[in-house]
């Protein structure tokens, strides 16, 4: 289904507004980014038949975990018991979110997976990781300086 | 249309004292004493409302050009009670055409609840017959998934057209209602 984005696709601009969204989740609850405005948030596309992003989405959890930050990982499989058994294996705490329609991967023109946005408490994207885990010695100083704005 | 004063001036007037402000700013970074602290204060609060002010401004005025009277059609929804039914999402169709797929939060079901309206969706209709059709999803009665759908024939006259959703209890059969009114 991602075939279908632009080869040219590329997810938001630094500094620019990330799209809102919201998505049911696979504890059956709905969430929207906006009502996490305040603090910031790290964004995780990810699919199941991708390895490295289920590597990433562990270590984000655990960051979320440990700092408190919320972490929304965004499952573009279109199957949410798929999503929610990978998310199991592999213990995640945080927000498992499933993009059924990929219509949220489509706003972010998700061309790469995983995809990795570090938003600031305004919701502007302040970081981004395309195709590759995201470096957590990158992602955490600028992280803890967001949360200390 | 309603003749709306041009925002322009205001604009210019804006851009003028934000001028006036940087300039002694800059200039005089010593005197900053408490009865210039106090002006400087009250300049961008009255720039802040300035802003605001004509932030809305272009709001209505975006609002009257993409969707001028004569054609619009806006969808609402409110809550009245609801204990019998916990609103998940709703699908809204405009002549079978799919318009509006809103998914809810906790936050915002529990601000429905409070007494909230939501503008569900807000369009452009010819004049003429239309068909509006909406379909809640959420649970129902003994936590079971419900899914109902409403329909509503509309004649659209020149002049806006208002829809509202109502989702309210049925005491009688402890059953959801979803009602449809159409405002002038």
């Amino acid at each position: 289904m991602l075939a279908a984005v632009p080869a040219l696709a590329a997810p938001p601009a630094l500094d620019s507004l990330a799209p809102d969204f919201a998505l049911k989740g696979i504890d059956g609850r709905n969430l929207r980014l906006s009502e996490f405005r305040g603090e910031p948030v790290v964004l995780h596309f990810w699919a199941s038949w991708c390895g490295p992003c289920r590597e990433s989405i562990a270590a984000l959890d655990a960051l979320g975990a440990r700092t408190g930050t919320p972490v929304l990982g965004v499952n573009l499989d279109g199957n949410n018991e798929r999503a929610a058994a990978v998310a199991g294996s592999l213990h995640i705490q945080s927000p498992t979110l499933v993009d059924a329609r990929q219509s949220v991967a489509r706003s972010y023109d998700v061309a790469k997976l995983p995809l990795t946005l570090l938003l600031d408490a305004d919701g502007n994207v302040r970081a981004a990781w395309a195709g590759v885990p995201a470096n957590l010695n990158e992602l955490t100083p600028q992280l803890e300086r967001l949360r200390q704005d | 249309m309603k003749s709306r004063p041009n925002p322009m001036p205001r604009l210019m007037k804006l851009v003028a004292v934000l001028a006036m402000l940087a300039a002694p700013l800059a200039a005089v970074p010593s005197e900053n004493d408490a009865a210039s602290l106090k002006t400087v204060d009250q300049d961008v609060q009255a720039l802040k409302k300035q802003l605001i002010d004509l932030n809305r401004d272009l709001f209505k005025l975006e609002e009257e050009l993409l969707y001028p009277a004569s054609t619009q059609v806006a969808v609402f929804l409110s809550v009245d009670v609801g204990t019998f039914f916990a609103l998940d999402s709703v699908t809204l169709k405009v002549d079978d055409k799919e318009v509006a797929n809103y998914l809810y939060t906790d936050r915002e079901v529990q601000a429905l609840h409070r007494g909230g309206v939501q503008k569900l969706y807000l369009g452009n209709l010819k004049a003429g017959s239309h068909e509006i059709v909406a379909f809640f999803t959420g649970k129902g009665p003994h936590e079971r998934d419900y899914r109902r759908g409403t329909t509503l024939k509309v004649d659209k006259a020149i002049g806006a057209k208002y829809v509202e959703l109502r989702i309210s209890d049925r005491e009688a059969s402890l059953q959801p209602e979803f009602v449809v009114r159409q405002w002038e």
